[in-house]
This record gives structure tokens, sequence and C-alpha cells, in this order.
């Protein structure tokens, strides 16, 4: 057991995963030599050599490109894109050939790899350093997309990832990256893919979220629980597949469903979750299922960011009309 | 190629650093330009790093501008630290494409003398020596000796000059910070020319919590 | 007077080592100047003046090492109040990242716990209906846990809200102006509020359903009435209660689904090997249901003796929380009070209950088609329908009827 935060849970388990299983490589811009702009590839290039972690150039597209062609022969990589707004140039790498080599070769070829970057906004950076991708890269079937919010599920859910024979999206919320540490076991554990995670059990309202959001939504639990208000609070953990299981279980318990996510609200993972939610628990619903999401706005630079992103106070606001509706 | 169509002698000219040339976009670009003859300028600037990746670490060519020949169109190799023997580079470049000869690739061969951002550290890629060797080919260093020693310029000048615009500079920052906040309706009425009606939902509905908070 | 404490400087760094000063106390230093060079396990960096002014004071030499959030320098820089930064728990110092800047702080998580959500047991209590229907009854002011729904699953449906809301009015009507003295209120006793509470469940939960029959226990009268001096000197009274507890306990065995439950969550039927018969007990505080374990394994004579003795204890309010817990099957005897026929409630959990009436003489005709006059004892069996047919009732009811129309039958078996 050892405390780390986020970016110390990743690096370990990557060092981890790379001393027991010789195929696993690592690279992407800055990965090697310098460790990576959050440092999550520290050691690395030292350790296991540059064949197995190292630089690339700058093109984003030939990074993921290059990854099928590994993982078709045999290795399973884990490329990292630096930021998620950079994650566009491989777009199309990743809708046209990762997310269907293996309906394509009918299960003869599967891509074993892992894409990893930072994700979601509030580091106050420039233009494209914010993006949220979990609705674009939610819809594609054949991906897997997983995002941790703590450092001891962090080292689980990317054991699996790497693990994993399918392809799998690995959202790190960068805003989150070294705001707190956790106990993390140094010995093998994995967290399974698709499965969400009930944060804390609640008779009055169901609140499903991820990522970064998930720290702010305890806080908003704090103020309502003033109220009398008795929040289940679900981590979601795997965007794709989406365990429905767990949030139409507790959805039949409350009565109440607010989903908070980062991305802009219209065609968002939100409008996902509340129509599995009409599907699975219509007969159960005591009001409307919500969305709490960001504006159908370009993200704002760094001045005009914490006016998109939620705090708890707006998002304990939004819980609040639904539980008194 | 809007001037082009347009008949009119405009030209463009476009920056991309050394670790930009790699990414799929600029060998599009220098091909599209070469096709379509277009009146622009990409100018190359080699610092020889992007942020840790050093140069030949980009690309297996000896030189960046030699993408050029890919695409069929002219490229030169420049001195980026020689103010003098860029300016005769672009203006070059600039006649031509304004004659209708189409696009060049200019390559500005200098050094990135600090770090990629305030928070990086360079020790961590990169020789000190490396970079002292570098640090007398800073142009302004370079500019600055040559015109004072054709009696253009002097120290004092150059003191005084650099106290103005450093108060200058700090006037600017100070104002900018001093602005605070950006109005909450910017942050909605530039996404299309007239705000929708679910955006402006949003608005609204967010300025009534402001408002709400605030009471 | 500015105190420069030492930033978070990103990485998860929380101290450093003063490895250069570049300033000294007394000297006059502009904003950005370097005033000393910290080494860190990740990086060395300059730490620059965040003001400009004269050094006032210096903490630390070379090779001590700082804490993050430690004064390093002291600045005068012509403000006269100390313009100390607000410092939060915890530390939460902007950090920058080579792009971006990330908070950066030294709290700590809770260890993980992985917990599954709360299963079903909770949603048993969440009535069924859609949105419309909900609104209609907000609308119309009706609690809507209160109605039965009449829809598939238990549904509320609008009309169902709709008769409830008829109801209410008349009921409202007639409640209005009656005065305090035509009306008592009774509250209930611990032992009424939970009869009240398992007799709803039971009904909310098992859809019942039942079988009806005469038994000609002509001969089971006979038996009993020879036999009942014999019983009395062997200390046992003798009612028809022994008879049916064997009957039952041994049809019970060739028809297990009576002797089960059902496990909703699951879709399970739980078959019971062992048969502790329920004997429903009317008591002047109420209805209680002392069990008889093992009863299969007990001769009538004890079988006897045993509900004399749970009557008794019943009725004196004296019965141990074994004695009426672990019950597999009820027996309910309203024939006793005076009753004819009747339809018990199953005791939840169980999959049925026998109820029985009381015993008449009564003209019936042969095979011969002759009359004969026999005693005639209504049977009712009400059960589970949920996994249990009216065919699977109908036989057990039959093996009941042949073991207590030849009670020969109870001894030989």
């Amino acid at each position: 057991m050892a405390l780390m935060n986020l970016i110390g849970a990743i690096n370990h388990t990557l060092d981890y995963e790379m001393g027991r299983d010789e195929s696993v490589v690592v690279f992407g811009e800055d990965v090697g030599l310098e460790g990576g702009v959050f440092r999550a590839t520290v050691g690395l290039q030292e350790k296991y050599g540059a064949k197995r972690c190292f630089d690339t150039p700058i093109a984003e597209a030939a990074i993921v490109g290059t990854a099928v062609g590994m993982a078709i022969n045999g290795l399973k990589p884990v490329a990292e894109i630096q930021f998620s707004g950079f994650a566009y140039p491989a777009f199309n790498q990743i809708i046209s050939h990762v997310a269907r080599m293996r309906n394509r070769t009918r299960g003869q070829r599967n891509l074993p790899l892992v894409i990893r970057m930072p994700h979601g906004g509030g580091i106050k950076a420039l233009e494209h350093h914010s993006e949220s991708l979990d609705t674009l890269l939610g819809h594609i079937p054949g991906l897997k997309v997983v995002t941790p919010s703590t450092p001891y599920d962090a080292k689980g859910l990317l054991l699996s990832a790497i693990r994993d024979e399918d392809p799998v999206i690995f959202l790190e919320p960068s805003k989150i990256y070294r705001a707190f540490r956790q106990e993390v076991p140094e010995d093998d554990y994995t967290i399974p893919l698709g499965k969400a995670k009930v944060l804390k059990q609640g008779t009055d309202v169901t609140v499903v979220t991820w990522g970064a959001y998930v720290h702010e939504v305890l806080k908003a639990d704090k103020i309502l629980q003033e109220e009398g208000i008795n929040a289940e609070i679900i981590d979601l953990r795997t965007i794709s597949p989406i365990d429905g299981e767990t949030i139409i279980d507790s959805v039949q318990k409350t009565g109440r469903f607010v989903v908070i996510h980062e991305a802009a609200k219209s065609f968002g993972p939100g409008a996902e979750l509340i129509a599995l939610v009409n599907e699975g628990a219509f007969l159960y619903l005591e009001a409307p299922p919500t969305r709490l999401a960001g504006f159908d706005v370009t993200i704002p630079l760094p001045r005009g960011e914490h006016h998109y992103f939620l705090d708890a106070d707006r998002m304990a606001a939004g819980i609040r009309k639904v539980v008194r509706y | 190629m809007a001037s082009n169509i347009k008949g009119e002698r405009d030209v463009t000219v476009a920056y991309i650093g050394d670790g930009g040339t790699s990414i799929g976009d600029f060998s599009e670009a220098l091909n599209f330009a070469g096709v379509f003859e277009a009146p622009i300028v990409f100018i190359i600037q080699n610092n020889q790093y992007a942020i840790s990746v050093a140069r030949h670490k980009q690309t297996k060519a000896e030189t960046l501008v030699q993408k050029a020949v890919a695409a069929g169109i002219p490229g030169i190799l420049v001195d980026g630290n020689d103010l003098m023997a860029m300016y005769a580079a672009t203006k070059d470049a600039i006649d031509r494409a304004r004659q209708g000869g189409g696009p060049t690739l200019i390559e500005a061969y200098t050094y990135r003398l600090g770090a990629h951002t305030t928070s990086d550290d360079p020790t961590k890629y990169r020789e000190d020596s490396e970079v002292e060797k570098w640090k007398p080919k800073d142009p302004i260093k370079r500019m600055k000796a040559y015109l004072i020693s054709r009696g253009v310029w002097s120290e004092e000048q150059d003191e005084a000059f650099q106290e103005e615009y450093g108060e200058y500079a700090l006037e600017v920052f100070r104002k900018v910070e001093a602005e605070g906040e950006p109005k909450v309706e910017d942050l909605f009425k530039y996404t299309y020319k007239e705000m929708p009606a679910h955006i402006r939902e949003q608005y609204e509905e967010y300025l009534e919590y402001l408002e709400g908070k605030v009471e | 007077m500015l105190e420069f404490r030492f930033p978070d400087i990103g990485e998860g760094i929380a101290e450093g080592v003063i490895l250069n000063w570049f300033v000294e106390v007394g000297q006059e230093v502009k904003e950005g100047d370097s005033l000393f060079l910290v080494e860190t396990d990740k990086v060395n960096a300059e730490i620059p003046s965040p003001a400009s002014g004269k050094i006032v004071a210096r903490f630390g030499e070379v090779g001590d090492t700082i804490n993050v959030g430690d004064v390093v320098v002291t600045i005068d820089d012509g403000s006269g109040v100390n313009v100390e930064p607000p410092q939060a728990e915890p530390v939460e110092e902007d950090n920058a990242a080579v792009v971006g800047a990330l908070e950066s702080s030294s709290q700590v998580l809770a260890t993980s716990t992985e917990h599954s959500v709360e299963s079903a047991e909770m949603s048993k209590g969440r009535v069924l209906a859609t949105p419309v229907a909900r609104k209609l009854a907000k609308d119309l002011g009706v609690d809507i846990t209160t109605i039965q729904g009449t829809g598939p699953a238990g549904r509320v449906m609008k009309e169902d809200i709709r008769r409830a809301a008829e109801v209410k009015p008349m009921q409202a009507a007639a409640a209005a102006p009656v005065a305090a003295e035509l009306e008592e209120r009774i509250a209930l006793t611990t032992l009424g509020k939970t009869i009240a509470r398992n007799m709803a469940v039971s009904k909310q939960e098992i859809p019942h359903a039942a079988v009806m029959d005469e038994f000609d226990v002509t001969e089971l009268v006979k038996f009993r009435q020879e036999s009942k001096e014999l019983a009395e000197r062997e200390g046992s009274k003798l009612t028809y209660m022994p008879f049916l507890i064997k009957a039952v306990a041994l049809a019970l065995q060739e028809h297990p689904l009576f002797n089960a439950s059902f496990s909703a969550e699951t879709n399970e039927i739980i078959l019971k090997k062992y048969y502790n018969m329920g004997i429903a007990v009317d008591t002047p505080d109420g209805l209680l249901v002392p069990v008889i374990k093992k009863a299969d394994q007990k001769g009538l004579l004890a079988l006897g003796r045993e509900v004399q003795e749970l009557a008794r204890k019943a009725r004196e309010r004296t019965l141990s929380l074994d004695e009426i817990q672990g019950g597999t099957f009820t027996l309910t005897n309203y024939g006793a009070v005076g009753a004819l026929t009747g339809i018990p409630v199953i005791k939840h959990p169980e999959a049925a209950i026998l109820g029985i009436g009381s015993i008449t003489k009564k003209p019936v005709v042969n095979d011969n088609d002759e009359i004969t006059i026999r005693h005639i004892l209504p049977i009712t069996l009400a059960f589970d329908h949920r996994f249990i047919d009216g065919g699977s009732a109908g036989r057990f009811l039959m093996r009941l009827k042949a073991y207590l129309q030849e009670p020969l039958l109870l001894l030989l078996a």
C-alpha cells in the first residue's frame, strides 16, 4: 500500500504492467525522455528502454495508426494523446480502424490497445486543453471508454484496460491529477470495466456522474445532507458500455434521477442515461430525469471556466429542484 | 486561394513550429498550396525543440524545408537569427507570390533559448552547454551590436528603450489583469451569429441562477 | 510588507532543498528577479520574486529543506500592510503543469471500498405508476401509496386514482360534521400493529387463491369418540386438531410445494424439508400462531398435548420467541368459534393455509342413491397462486381428504 495521487497511480500502474508483461509498450509526444507533460510516464524509458517507451513526432493520426498496427502484430500498445483536444486528428484512425478492426476481420484480428489522454477541463489552459470527448467516443461502437475518479480506481481500471482484448480509451481527468492522494495497493488488482460504483447509498434521488465532477458532487451532497436530502451517488466509471443495471436498480429505489457531466448538454451522455432510465424505470419516476451539463458553447478560456464548469452549489441547486418536484 | 479567386494581390503568410511540421495537416497544406499555386509563404520557426522532442526525432529528413520538394514548391533554408537574411528571403517569397509565382516554404533555423512554458524544465532533455553555444546568436543581441557598430544606436538608448517598453508591457499586463472576468454573455454570444433558442435558454437560466445566488 | 511563501511548483512536490541564494538582505529586487534556486526530486527551479522592493529577511540557508507554504523571503514592497495570500486547508496553490495549471494538494482521500446498491428490498415500497398517473393523483389530492393498482404488475392506473378520488368526497362528507362523542378512537396495541401489518403484507405480496371442499369425517368423529377416554388417560385432550395436524404433515410430504415459500427477488421456490405447523389461536388480545415443531415426527397424543399447552400459553401471553417462529404451514380453526366456512389469510412467507370450519350433520346421498346422515367438515385451502396452481391444490386437498376420511391411515402411514 502506498499513498499516491492520480498521476502517481497511473505512473505506477504503467511501470507495474510493463514489468509484468513484455508486450506492453508506451509512446506519445514527450512521453519518453521527459516522462510526459504531466509526468505520467516518468522513469519508464530509463527502466524499460527506448524500444518500449519512446517519443513520437507530433502526429496524432500516426500515433493511433501505429498503435493499431502494433496491436495487430502482437503488442499491447498504450498510446498517449497529450491532451484530449489533440485527439481530433486521430479520430479518423479511431473511428475508421480502431473501433471496427474486430468486426472487419470477423474476430480474426483484435486490438488490445489503450489510448490514454488527459481529459476534461478546469486546468486554466488554452484552447483545446479542456475538451470532453465522452460523447463523441461513447457513441462509437467497438470502443470501450473509461474514466477513473480516484487513484485507487485509476490503477484497477487501467490494468483492466491494458489487459482487455478490446480497444479502450482511458480518459484521465487532468483537473484532479494532483488534487489528492489515496492508499493504492502495490500488488495486482483490477476493477472490471462496465461496472459503476455506488459511492454513497441514499433514498431520495439517484445522482450519476464521473471524472473530476465526482468530487464536486460529493461536496454538493454535503450541502444537501444539511437540508435532509439523502442522495444516492454513483460514479459511472465506464462511459461505454454503460452499467445500466446499477443505475436502473438505483432509480427504481429512489424514483428520481440526475446526471451531471462536463460535456455540453445537447446530444451528450446525460441524454443517453435519461433514455435508459425511461426505458427501465419509467413507472418508478416521481420527477423528470434531469441532466446538469455544460452549456452548448465552445469551452471558455481560463477566466470564463468557472461559469461553464459546475461547482458544488450549482449542482446542489439542480439536484434540489428534482427532489422538490 | 481566396485572393486568387477574387483577383487580389494579397499574400498570406503562415507560421508553424518544427514540431508542427509532423502533423498530417501540414503536408496537406503544402500540397494544396502547390496544386492551386496559392499566394502563400509558409515559414517554419525551427527552434530545434517541440516541447522535449528534439528536431531530429521529428523527422528523418535532414532539413524541414526539403518537404517543399515533395510538394513541388520552392523552399529556402535561412539563418533564423539573422534579421536581414530573414527579411530578404521573406520579401523574395512574398514578391514571387504577389506576381503569381505561387507558394514558398521558408525554414527559419533558430533556437529556443528559454523553456517551452514557465513550468517546463529543459535540463531534462538538453544540455546547458548546447544552450550556451546558441546564446551569442541571439538575434536581438546581434542586431543591437550591428546597429551600435554602424553608429545608429547606443547602449544608453538601448537601456532607455528597455525601460520604456518594459514599463509599457507591465502597464498593458496590469490593465488586462484589472479587466477581471469576462462578461457572462461573452461565453454565449460568439457560438453563432444569432443566439439560437436553446443557447439563449441556457444563458438566461444561468443568469437567473447567478442572481439568485447573489441575493 | 510581503511574506513570500515557497510555492507549490508542481508534480506533487511538497518540499525542496535550497541550493543557492541569488539575493541578500537589503538588496533591491524587481518583480520577476530570481530569488533562490531550489532542488526537488523532480526539478531544480529558480523561484522568481512576486514583487519589486527591498529584501527585508531571508529564511533558510543553502542546504536547508523548506516545505511548500514556508515563508522564505520577506519583501518590503512599499505596501504597509502584510499582504499575505490566504492559506486554506489543504494547501491548494495553483500548480503549473507544462501547459495549464493543476491544483495540487496533499489532501488524502478515504481508502476505497466497493459496495453495491441495496437490493430491490427497498423498491418493494414503491408504487408503480406512470408520471401522468402520479400527477393526476397529486391534482386530485389522493395519496397514491394507498391505492391498490389494477394495472399490469399492480400498476396504479388513472381509473384507480379517479375511483379513489370519488370515494374520498363521500367519506369527507360523512366525516366532516360528526361530533366527537359519535366516534371512538382505539389505538392499536403492539400486537395489534404487528397483526395489521402482517395481514397487509400477506395480502399485498401473495396473490391468494383457494379451493374448498366438504370432507366426510364421520369415521373420524367415531374414531375420536372411541379414543377420547384412552387419550385422557394418557393426559392428552384429543380434539380434532391433532388429527388435522397429522394429516396435513403427512400430506405435505407428498405435496412439498405447500410446505414452501417463494422468493420474488431470486424467482425461487424454497422447499422446506421440515414440518412446523402453526396453529392459529384466538386470544383476547388478538390472533397468535404458536408453532408445533417437527409435527411429522410426533404421534397424535403428543400432538394433542402440545396443542393444549401452546393454546394455554398463547392465552396467557407466555409464548417464547422460539414457539412462534419457524412455521412452514398454518392451520386455522374458525369452526371452533362457530363459523361454517371461511377464507383464511396465508401467513407470509408461507405458501398455504388450511381453514377448518365446523362439523355439522348433513344429509348426504351415498353410492346407492340413499340419503344418509354424515358428519361434514368444510375445508378451505388458500394458497400462493404465484407458483401453485389449482390442479396441485386440488390434489393436495384430495390427499388430505383421504387421510381424514379414513383416519386409520394416520396411524398406518
